[in-house]
């Protein structure tokens, strides 16, 4: 299994987030993570690459517990384990080809010149390339979003974590998003992990999908499983029904 | 369990533990601030710099903060100076001293201690704002994913940038108030300027210490603001929360740093 989450328990504060979620996610798998808002779905992710610390249970990637890492030791995880977050996350006072040069220079060491040649190429492959000289203040939300997707993928990491990676987009740049992670997962075997509570997006190219509720898992399954449930609150969720028995 | 033993043990901390939580804390925070010290002073002795950072951060504390101080120290100056001349002429008439003792005061706590205050809302603000917004919209902890230290890549620059150019402002800013000075003490009280600028007064060790004082503040408002910085949580609201306790916490350091290089510089430097 290449990555499992085992008892997997956070709390901030008084606040607890989760409370013992176990699951495992398939290589080359496109899996996603939905609830509602505060559920913890982006907590659950980043336990993965030790942006997070569980208070308890452990996290494995390819066999390796990585939930107890030392920052340096984390190093070689993030590398293999990218991750696009919800805002894009662009540094402001660097252009796009610098942004996605950054992982390559502080991960392998490359030179400033090579790491921005090698930068503009993974900008083509986003059609981002006549951006590569612009700042992020300079693009709109959905180019931000490729620009990070390009930077997340610069490593050729075997997994991306995608943190609502639709949210805030139109239509249009949502399913082109859509689009690119199924690629990633059908084409280059890259296991992609969503955070998201797009429905469409989720109907669309989830393999499987995981649902928290109150700090649990409520149900992990397939679109079709999640369609035919007879759990009313997962019911209510899928159909993004207003009245139900679910509590926000 | 019973309904009377488990609210028993619902009821939270002691009232001990209550009462010593906010020690806790406060120990927890300078604890982390000294932690952030030592890394980042660790990390600019390995003199490993990234391009470009350093002298942005130095444009933008430096320069951008200069009008500012500038100003401000020109208006406390003026205002010392005439508070001081209005006192001692109810003690006797002669103001040819004014400009001395003045000069002396300045360069030995007053040019550190009073521009420092202005100084930190000006860049301890901004440290603590920029580098808190970048944590809550995710950005320190893509750095994290790109294997860029976040001490190393925001803190670092920071510190190095305000030690140096804010001390070199408040210096800038110390002469114009003594300018400004000079011109009231001139204007109001009819000392001429070259009576005013008499350094007599002024030793070696006055300047020494008020340098290491400036250099002090400077450190302590760098690497307080960037600590509040990076220990932001929640929306924009934990922006301003961390904001406010930069200028806060960067205040309180410099007067109490003050009244400790003061209390050595009263055994080493006399005046």
């Amino acid at each position: 299994m290449p990555i499992v989450f085992e008892n997997i328990h956070k709390a901030f504060g008084d606040k607890v987030i989760l409370d013992g979620v176990d699951f495992t996610i398939e290589d080359g798998e496109c899996f996603f993570i939905v609830g509602a808002s505060g559920a913890g779905k982006s907590v659950m992710i980043k336990h993965l690459i030790g942006l997070l610390r569980p208070d308890q249970g452990e996290i494995y990637l390819d066999g390796e517990e990585v939930s107890r890492l030392s920052e340096h030791a984390l190093y070689p995880v993030r590398k293999k384990c990218a991750m696009v977050f919800q805002n894009a996350t662009l540094f402001d006072s660097m252009t796009c080809a610098e942004n996605v040069a950054l992982p390559l220079r502080k991960h392998t060491g490359r030179s400033q010149r090579e790491s921005l040649v090698a930068a503009r190429e993974r900008l083509a492959q986003v059609h981002m390339e006549d951006f590569a000289d612009s700042y992020p203040a300079e693009l709109g939300d959905g180019m931000k979003k490729r620009v990070a997707i390009a930077r997340a993928l610069t490593l050729d990491p075997r997994y991306v974590l995608f943190d609502e990676p639709t949210t805030s987009l139109d239509p249009v740049s949502a399913r082109r998003t859509d689009a690119v992670i199924r690629t990633l997962a059908d084409e280059l075997g890259v296991t992609c992990v969503v955070v998201s509570h797009d429905l469409v997006s989720i109907f669309s190219i989830a393999d499987r999908i995981a649902m928290l509720y109150k700090g649990h898992l409520r149900m992990l399954g397939t679109p079709t499983e999640f369609q035919n449930t007879s759990d009313p609150i997962v019911r209510q969720f899928m159909r993004g029904e207003a009245e139900g028995p679910m509590e926000v | 369990m019973t309904e009377a033993s488990a609210t028993l043990v619902d009821s939270g901390p002691s009232a001990l533990g209550r009462l010593m939580a906010p020690v806790s804390a406060g120990v927890n925070d300078i604890a982390g601030l000294f932690r952030l010290l030592g890394r980042t002073l660790t990390l600019i002795s390995q003199g490993k710099r990234e391009q470009g950072a350093l002298l942005e951060q130095m444009y933008i504390i430096g320069n951008r903060s200069l009008v500012f101080m500038c100003i401000t120290m020109g208006f406390i100056g003026a205002i010392i100076t005439f508070q001081s001349a209005v006192q001692s002429q109810r003690l006797l008439p002669d103001l040819t001293m004014l400009g001395a003792t003045f000069i002396k005061l300045l360069v030995r706590d007053m040019a550190a201690s009073l521009g420092a205050m202005p100084l930190a809302t000006r860049v301890g603000a901004g440290i603590a704002a920029e580098i808190g917004s970048m944590v809550v919209t995710d950005q320190v902890d893509a750095l994290r994913m790109c294997a860029a230290d976040p001490v190393d890549y925001l803190v670092v620059p920071r510190f190095i940038a305000a030690t140096i150019m804010g001390t070199a402002v408040l210096i800038i800013a110390g002469a114009v108030a003594i300018l400004s000075g000079m011109v009231i003490a001139n204007g109001v009280f009819d000392v001429n300027f070259h009576t005013y600028l008499n350094f007599s007064m002024v030793t070696l060790g006055d300047v020494g210490l008020g340098v290491t004082k400036m250099v002090a503040f400077c450190a302590a408002i760098a690497i307080i603001s960037a600590q509040r910085g990076l220990s932001t949580f929640g929306g924009s609201e934990g922006v301003g929360t961390a904001t406010t306790r930069a200028v806060v916490g960067s205040s309180f350091a410099i007067i109490v740093l003050n009244f400790f290089i003061s209390g050595l510089g009263y055994f080493f430097v006399p005046s």
